[in-house]
């Protein structure tokens, strides 16, 4: 088999996630009255890139073959905090936005030294850390508000153009230089980078293998010599830093800070589904944060066909349901094709 | 990305043009209203928006959050309902409902996706009070009328529909007072909603505001969550613990409240209720027995009147910021049979649909009649 088909058929359901998001994506802007046009664009990176980011935060403690219950714990305790320390002048803004970044990796830490020194399932560790997180959020804001940096969260939450016009560089964004990428949403520059920076070094360090090592056999990982204990605690942690630049953009995107419990139950069985369909395994050791950051953008495509379309608000949860079952039912098209059954048992 | 650059490229002017140009939006004037029977200012203070006056027929757009009760299912069977009513319908060119769940960024997604292909109007229940400020910003630019209801906004900046909480719980508290008569001292029950929330808090000091200083009363205090099932487990509770009360206080799941008593064998006392169909059954087929109750209602079909306060805003009209819909309600004594009740239809229904004031008359028939797959 050639390189090329090896490289397919191992991230065939990665494959499948871009397809299908494609797919479901073109068909949104052919039929919106205002297709292919910036605003629709910026709106739905905005609406897509808080799931995105709690979806990666979920695909690591995945890869070693365990559930994180608390990612929408972790991004709403972050939003909260948002909600407090994001004024004043530009070095507390920094300051704060390192705070926030920091207090979701702490999570994440947090998480990870629970399941790797108390050697408790990462399921039931996270149930129980998600709940505290959730009562720190509420004990930070017991009811929704908060005030967030008004130009900070118009800049982050537009293009490029209104980040220059609020900040004035780029002779406030009409500097003839500037125009060809004026019209790039700051956010989906952000989407674009936070993989880049964090996810792709990460994957190709010895930790990141080991992470995948862990999920594809634990045993044999240890066998090798591999520092399993660390290797989960950085995944676990990567996962909060995560989860906490979803709950930061949160609180930029509303402007406020809200603890509400069932939003944070909702991110986290989005962020399970949104694995799922970017091709990452329950079962541990294949997959990456990529395919899921896709897998979440498959998600929110399908509700933004519900906005064009005439179809009954009663049945979309149902459509919603089938449209995600016939995806990740792609993804396990291969079974069909094995010759031997034994080979499902990996 | 698989976007066609140039299409991108081109719509880079009107962006520049839409950025470059004046913050548009509702002028702020001074009051009175349009029609203030219908569209009744919350109070004095609030102040008064007007759009300008724009030709018809409109798009209207539904965005809901949270689905799954019976109480959202009516409100958008209603407003389907509403809007096939030969008089509105002539004024609105197309109508989509969605629900976003319970994730506010997908419900300010749907807003702002609303607002970009060009919709006049939105109508919604707000997942969060807090958080809407950027999609205000870009209904005002493009001149879009943004009209939360029920779960309304902490802000002063768009136009709003509700019932008064308060309102309704001092109503709940003057109705027991009335019905106690002479009696001023006792223990009373009072079955709470969802725990953290506005109305429930409102509706719980607006009873407490009315009714505790009228006597030396013992109040003792269950958490219902609106719901049947739970109101009516921990009322059974309640009775097994505390033996008698002398009237009871139910926000919501008052169905189930009545049947907790009914199954005690509990002595007929005073009761003030929700408005679910069950509650008005039960009141009506138990009031010769000395069932006393009364039934007052959050309408699901505020939905209506908050349609109609968007299609008055686009005609140019000066609306109040903040509009508050009269409180319909019913005692015991003034049920009947297909009128404010329904003996035939669940007892999840809810039965308060109609506001004369406002000519909004929704039947039950026509609600009932919008199943799921008719659009």
């Amino acid at each position: 088999m050639s390189d090329l088909a090896i490289r397919l058929r191992r991230n065939g359901g990665f494959l499948a996630a871009i397809g299908l998001f494609a797919a479901f994506y073109l068909f949104y802007h052919a039929n919106h009255p205002r297709g292919f046009s910036v605003p629709v664009l910026i709106q739905n990176v905005n609406e897509a890139f808080t799931l995105a980011m709690v979806a990666m935060a979920q695909t690591l403690p995945v890869l070693t073959g365990g559930l994180d219950l608390s990612v929408g714990a972790v991004m709403t305790l972050v939003n909260c905090l948002a909600s407090e320390v994001l004024t004043g002048g530009p070095l507390e803004l920094a300051f704060g936005i390192l705070l926030c970044l920091l207090t979701g990796a702490l999570c994440g830490f947090v998480n990870g030294c629970v399941v790797v020194f108390g050697r408790i399932q990462p399921i039931i560790a996270t149930l129980a850390t998600g709940a505290i997180y959730m009562g720190l959020a509420l004990f930070i804001r017991p009811s929704p508000g908060g005030k967030v940096d008004g130009d900070l969260s118009w800049a982050a939450t537009n293009d490029l153009y209104e980040i220059a016009a609020t900040y004035g560089f780029a002779e406030g964004g009409d500097a003839a230089w500037f125009q060809p990428i004026a019209w790039i949403p700051t956010p989906l520059i952000l989407l674009i980078l936070v993989p880049l920076l964090f996810w792709l070094p990460f994957a190709r360090s010895v930790t990141g293998r080991t992470v995948y090592a862990i999920g594809s056999g634990e045993g044999a990982a240890w066998m090798s010599g591999l520092a399993i204990g660390r290797a989960r605690i950085a995944a676990f942690t990567l996962g909060g830093f995560f989860a906490g630049m979803g709950g930061l953009y949160l609180a930029l995107q509303t402007s406020s800070g809200n603890a509400d419990i069932p939003q944070a139950g909702a991110y986290t069985l989005n962020s399970i589904a949104a694995v799922v369909v970017g091709g990452v395994s329950l079962l541990g050791g294949v997959g990456t944060a990529v395919g899921a950051l896709f897998g979440a953008l498959v998600l929110r495509t399908i509700s933004f066909n519900f906005r064009i379309f005439e179809i009954d608000p009663l049945l979309q949860p149902l459509i919603e349901g089938v449209v995600l079952l016939a995806a990740v039912s792609l993804g396990a098209v291969r079974v069909l094709r094995v010759k031997n059954t034994l080979e499902l048992f990996r | 990305m698989t976007f066609a650059r140039a299409a991108f490229a081109a719509s880079i002017s009107v962006i520049a043009l839409s950025a470059g140009a004046a913050l548009a939006g509702p002028k702020v004037v001074s009051g009175p209203g349009f029609d203030p029977g219908c569209f009744k200012p919350w109070s004095d203070k609030i102040g008064y928006f007007q759009w300008e006056k724009r030709p018809g027929p409109h798009k209207v757009a539904v965005v809901n959050g949270f689905v799954g009760n019976t109480w959202r299912i009516q409100m958008i069977q209603t407003a389907k309902a509403f809007v096939e009513q030969p008089e509105i319908a002539s004024q609105i060119e197309e109508f989509k409902a969605v629900s976003t769940g319970t994730d506010v960024a997908a419900q300010l997604g749907a807003i702002e996706d609303f607002i970009n292909q060009g919709y006049d109007a939105i109508v919604t229940i707000a997942v969060s009070p807090e958080g809407f400020d950027r999609v205000i910003r870009l209904a005002d630019r493009n001149d879009v009328v943004v009209v939360p209801f029920d779960n309304v906004l902490d802000t002063d900046k768009v136009m709003m529909v509700n019932e008064d909480q308060l309102e309704m719980g001092r109503m709940y508290g003057r109705w027991l007072t009335q019905q106690l008569g002479d009696k001023k001292e006792g223990k009373i029950l009072e079955v709470r909603g969802l725990p953290g929330n506005s109305v429930d808090r409102d509706r719980h000091l607006g009873f407490r505001e009315v009714f505790e200083p009228t006597g030396k009363w013992d109040i003792v205090e269950v958490v219902g969550n609106w719901d049947d099932g739970t109101a009516q487990k921990v009322t059974a509770d309640a009775i097994a613990v505390h033996g008698k009360f002398d009237a009871v206080v139910v926000q919501g799941g008052s169905t189930g409240t009545v049947r907790a008593l009914l199954d005690a064998g509990h002595p007929m006392v005073p009761i003030a209720g929700e408005a679910e169909n069950g509650f008005r059954k039960l009141l009506a087929e138990h009031g010769k027995d000395g069932l006393k109750g009364t039934s007052i209602g959050q309408s699901p079909g505020m939905v209506a009147i908050s349609i109609k306060a968007a299609l008055a805003a686009l005609d140019g009209n000066v609306m109040p910021q903040l509009i508050s819909v009269p409180i319909p309600y019913a005692n015991y004594d003034e049920l009947v049979a297909g009128e404010n009740y329904w003996p035939d239809l669940t007892d999840n229904f809810f039965t308060v649909n109609e506001f004369p004031p406002c000519n909004v008359n929704i039947t039950a028939t026509e609600i009932m009649a919008k199943t799921a797959d008719n659009q």
